[in-house]
């Protein structure tokens, strides 16, 4: 009797679960399923409309990577993330630590720096955009001023600086991301951890070294984890800001899947890119997914 | 991890979700609230347009329609370039398109052959003004057997626009006819303390770019099919020397056609690189910014060389409509003789049909319109080709990394005509 009264309650739990799993198939399973397949065939401007579009197997992944752009494209990626990670993860670590600290104010600041974090991200672009102009930026304004650049800097204009650029307007928004987590990792430490190794003579740096590092470990693993993710997959940013430019030196794996789909109709490249974007991502997520289940246990 | 920092993170995550969402919004379409007329009784088509300054004119002509039959009610409605673009590709999947749709002049064989436009040659067959029409804007509607899937409704080329008290003030009285004039004007006038520019012009990484570039390729009697010869490096070169030595900013990557109409307003440069449409601009808008003498000349000659571009607009009916017959009637009556010359001089652009440049002496008494008006006699059209966007990206590709200074110019116009050539040996340019 005992494992039927079971089973129903297992049937029951797979009831509940079914909304939430039909619409993950037809939300998120449909288009991926769509993506790969599409990615496989060689569905462009002339085989679109004429439907004589087949099956080309691994061919137009063979074609992005001997593909001069593509690989610059995805080193974009990469340069972009790690980059991203390092200043954002940083700088959001030490705010968090900083505000974590019970000051006056400490709580409104904080809240504050949090602004850059709700705008849209087509505002933060467009704000980045005109700031970093050559001409009329107050960047470049700033910078003549004080003395730090004799002539105007052509931020946009170079590879290098523009991605310099994006980086930067980047982490303004991803600082308060690494903050907020990390702080609510910070107040989960208990105070009389500190409080004793205070008393057995432990000075600050020990204190980070040995307490808050160790117990933030998963805060901060999940922090670079969701860090990463978010940062992989930027469009919006240099879609607005750069447009890939100049010359496709911010062009990352998103915009430039955006590019080659709906600019120059070549839809199973496009795909193909979006799906090397999916596989970077799942990577990272199927470690992150472990992470935390070991956390649990 | 400690459950107080899981719900925090859920909490964080689900606001990230709801702004990303948010943001999404936004780019919808915009209603028009303009008069169209009252409703007619007659089954309601969508007509899609990124016309700005022009889209009363365009509202009027529409309310004319809509109160002469009533068969159909037509609804404009404003979409911006590049979200009807984007709305044309994502419909040709999902099916959701408007019946009437405006589109780029060098895009349409693209959308032709995405599927995107419906085949209204029937519909077009008895029509005897089919033949007053211009060549040139008229293979832009037609596919490579010739069938019909809309009708060109403007034109437009590139002219160069003197502010003559820049020009004046260098001690030059005349404006440039030729690459040696121009390249001298541009020396004289170059004025680096005051952050002035002789040439301005958008090399912008996309179709503007292009299509600002045609003028600089033909003019030195170069071609699309052959980017990379002779002619074609010195069309670059040309341009990229004046970059370097710094007689036109290095930003005209990054400047769409409005941006470097801007900065000539501004007084930022003596010369821009200017189309049509900007003459009803500088008349209304901008009217109390133009303080200033200026003068507009054809695009320069080089040796026996002058080239400028057909720009334009297109509508055509697009497949799926229920209303096929009845929305290329309201295309007939749109592009009639008479509703094309009235449109045109109200929207300050140059009519499709040789019948209608004579109902009117608009384009041959306004010396700026006569400026336009005569250059059609040398100007390029690009494509029609299904690939014009790959083609495209080439070619501003190029001109950016020269530039920029990143590539030679052979060496940039060398990677262009790789990615080019292949493409129209497979499918040439239709002759026109």
């Amino acid at each position: 009797m005992k494992s039927t009264i079971a089973a129903k309650r297992r049937r029951e739990g797979y009831l509940f679960i079914l909304p939430g799993f039909i619409y993950m198939l037809v939300i998120l399973g449909y288009p991926l399923v769509y993506n790969i397949i599409l990615s496989f065939k060689n569905v462009n401007v002339k085989t679109f409309a004429s439907g004589t579009s087949v099956f080309v197997g691994f061919q137009n992944y063979i074609d992005l990577f001997h593909n001069d752009t593509f690989l610059l494209v995805m080193k974009n990626t990469f340069v972009f993330t790690i980059w991203c990670l390092i200043f954002q993860f940083t700088i959001g670590f030490i705010f968090a630590l900083f505000f974590s600290q019970k000051f006056t104010l400490s709580g409104p600041i904080r809240g504050m720096v949090l602004v850059g974090y709700m705008m849209p991200m087509s505002v933060t672009a467009l704000l980045g955009k005109n700031m970093f102009d050559v001409s009329s930026g107050v960047i470049n304004d700033l910078l003549m001023k004080v003395g730090l650049a004799s002539s105007p800097i052509e931020w946009l204009l170079n590879g290098s600086t523009a991605m310099a650029a994006v980086i930067a307007v980047n982490c303004w928004v991803g600082i308060p991301f690494n903050m907020l987590l990390l702080t609510s990792g910070l107040t989960g430490i208990s105070q009389e951890l500190y409080e004793s190794a205070s008393v057995d003579g432990a000075r600050w740096g020990q204190r980070f070294r040995y307490i808050t590092l160790p117990l933030m470990k998963p805060a901060i693993l999940s922090v670079l984890m969701l860090g990463f993710i978010y940062t992989f997959k930027a469009f919006d940013l240099m879609f607005v800001m750069t447009s890939g430019g100049p010359l496709n030196a911010t062009d990352v794996l998103g915009t430039y899947s955006y590019t080659l789909s709906f600019k120059q109709y070549e839809f199973s490249l496009g795909s193909a890119t979006a799906m090397v974007l999916f596989c970077c991502l799942f990577v990272i997520g199927l470690f992150y997914l472990r992470l935390i289940s070991k956390e649990d246990d | 991890m400690q459950k107080r920092t899981r719900k925090q993170l859920a909490l964080v995550l689900t606001g990230a979700m709801a702004m990303s969402m948010m943001a999404g919004f936004g780019a919808s379409a915009e209603e028009s609230t303009s008069d169209i007329g009252e409703p007619n009784g007659g089954a309601e088509v969508t007509l899609w347009h990124y016309f700005e300054h022009e889209a009363d004119a365009l509202n009027k002509m529409v309310k004319q329609y809509n109160e002469s039959q009533s068969d159909i009610y037509i609804v404009p409605t404003y979409v911006s370039r590049d979200e009807l673009m984007k709305q044309y590709t994502i419909g040709a999947v999902s099916g959701e398109l408007p019946d009437i749709g405006m589109v780029d002049s060098p895009d349409m064989a693209s959308y032709i052959s995405l599927g995107v436009f419906a085949d209204i040659t029937d519909y077009l067959s008895d029509w005897p003004d089919l033949e007053q029409f211009y060549p040139g804007p008229m293979a832009s509607v037609k596919d490579a057997d010739g069938k019909i899937y809309g009708l060109p409704n403007n034109s437009n080329c590139l002219a160069l626009l003197c502010n003559m008290d820049i020009l004046k003030a260098a001690g030059i009285e005349n404006p440039p006819t030729t690459w040696e004039e121009l390249r001298e004007v541009c020396e004289k006038t170059t004025n680096p303390d005051e952050g002035v520019y002789g040439l301005a012009m958008c090399a912008v990484s996309n179709e503007e770019g292009t299509f600002q570039y045609i003028p600089w390729l033909y003019g030195a009697g170069g071609d699309i099919t052959d980017v990379d010869s002779d002619a074609g490096v010195e069309a670059l070169t040309y341009l990229s020397d004046l970059v370097k030595d710094g007689l036109m900013s290095k930003e005209v990557v990054n400047w769409g056609q409005g941006d470097a109409y801007n900065a000539f307003l501004a007084g930022k440069a003596a010369i821009l690189e200017s189309g049509t449409w900007q003459i009803a601009t500088l008349d209304g808008q901008d009217a109390d910014k133009v303080n200033f003498e200026y003068q507009y000349v054809p695009m320069p000659k080089n040796g026996d060389n002058q080239a400028t571009v057909i720009g334009g607009e297109n509508f055509g009916v697009c497949a799926g409509s229920e209303h096929v017959a009845e929305c290329a009637d309201f295309l007939k009556s749109m592009m009639s003789a008479q509703n094309n010359a009235d449109w045109c001089e109200i929207a300050g652009k140059l009519p499709v049909r040789g019948d209608a440049v004579e109902l009117k002496d608009f384009w041959t008494a306004d010396a700026r319109y006569k400026v336009f008006n005569d250059s059609m006699e040398f100007a390029v059209a690009r494509g029609p080709h299904e690939s014009w966007p790959t083609i495209s990206e080439a070619v501003y590709t190029a001109e950016q990394a020269a530039i920029l200074g990143e590539k030679e110019p052979a060496d940039a116009l060398a990677d262009a005509a790789a990615v080019i050539d292949p493409i129209l040996a497979e499918t040439p340019i239709a002759a026109q």
